[in-house]
């Protein structure tokens, strides 16, 4: 009851934020940006591979959502729309690019995370460095195998399994039907388990 | 109605129920193949929920800076842009007159010109030659007659008792 309670205040707070947005206060947007920005990042980074990229495209997402931001009618959540714009913008750039293979974008991403100093998450204790390096080994393997998807599948696959998203959310956010998502978990998820089968069966 | 591939990943993600679960599981051919299956697709999601899950974001604040930056940058452009729309806008009205105030100019002219241009009943031309050359002196009895045909716009001069046409008549 009390998360209930407190869901309802954040989502009736999220809503004022976008009013006051509508009424072109950069203020509240930035409030918004604030509380989405470390997922919408996490999420295009983990689609691109690349840190500077993933804060570009953040940047122009968000600058796309504050121009368009007049049209939300709240229909859906915040979350779900601005998805939407990051989406788009994400899965275009990746077209454009047509990124298909991983080595030097991939050895630069890791690169980055391993001197990343400003990291909230930081772990009690450093891991020992044969631990390291083989959550670094994971984390390859893994970009790795998700390089190999379509951006669409891509897309699919980490809204459901790292933002946890409904079906309907996703689809909301990709502009497709229920079905096409459901179709395209499908075939990613038998992709990356069989590309990635030996890692998750050693974890 | 779903595909094999839909009902597959509600089963997977325990998204189907009552006999569409059950119609589901029955038309599987191998049970416990499908069962390792759907273990599978729990790792792999755990897997990438673990691994891909938390992505440091650092500069966060340098984040918020620079899009505050790049939107009251945006703002201005628009600002500027409507500002260039409206006075846009502002001169469409002035090209309709001046349009209009040309076309106008150009109707009068053109009916001026035309009024000039249009062929008159006699060709004022030759009548004055005739009233020019026809002299009393020279031919006293010459008489000239004029026939017109409006339709082909043919003038015919019918000229009797002429004693002699000036030299330089020829080469008018």
């Amino acid at each position: 009851m009390q998360t209930e309670t407190t869901l309802a205040q954040a989502d009736v707070s999220e809503l004022d934020l976008v009013k006051r947005c509508q009424a072109g206060e950069t203020e509240a947007f930035d409030e918004l940006v604030t509380r989405y920005r470390t997922r919408i990042f996490a999420m295009i980074y983990n689609m691109v591979h690349n840190e500077q990229d993933a804060w570009d495209l953040a940047q122009d997402s968000f600058v796309k959502a504050w121009k368009s931001i007049k049209r939300f009618r709240g229909r859906s959540s915040f979350y779900t729309w601005i998805y939407r714009i990051v989406m788009n913008v994400t899965i275009d750039w990746l077209r454009k690019k047509q990124v298909k293979g991983a080595g030097v974008e991939f050895d630069d991403a890791i690169q980055l995370r391993e001197v990343n100093p400003a990291s909230k998450t930081l772990p009690k204790a450093d891991p020992l460095p044969y631990e390291r390096m083989e959550r670094t080994e994971v984390r390859a393997r893994i970009d790795n195998a998700i390089t190999q998807l379509s951006p669409e599948h891509r897309a699919v696959i980490l809204m459901k399994e790292t933002e946890g998203m409904q079906y309907h959310e996703i689809a909301e956010a990709l502009g497709c039907s229920i079905g096409t998502v459901m179709s395209r978990l499908f075939y990613a998820r038998k992709k990356l388990q069989n590309l990635l089968k030996d890692v998750y069966e050693n974890i | 109605m779903k595909t094999f591939e839909e009902k597959w990943t509600a089963w997977l993600d325990d998204q189907l129920t009552g006999k569409e679960l059950a119609d589901f599981e029955a038309s599987l051919p191998d049970k416990e193949a499908a069962e390792a299956e759907k273990r599978d697709a729990t790792k792999l999601g755990t897997l990438l929920k673990q691994e891909l899950g938390a992505q440091p974001f650092s500069n966060e604040e340098f984040f918020n800076h620079q899009l505050r930056e790049r939107i009251a940058r945006e703002n201005a452009q628009d600002q500027h842009g409507r500002g260039g729309e409206r006075s846009t806008w502002w001169t469409v009205p002035r090209l309709v007159w001046t349009g209009a105030a040309s076309l106008a100019l150009f109707m009068i002219c053109a009916v001026a010109v035309m009024r000039e241009k249009a062929p008159s009943e006699r060709s004022e031309y030759l009548t004055q030659i005739l009233n020019m050359r026809v002299d009393p002196v020279v031919s006293p009895n010459a008489t000239v007659s004029v026939f017109e045909t409006k339709g082909d716009r043919v003038t015919v001069i019918w000229t009797e008792g002429l004693q002699s046409l000036p030299s330089d008549y020829a080469a008018k």
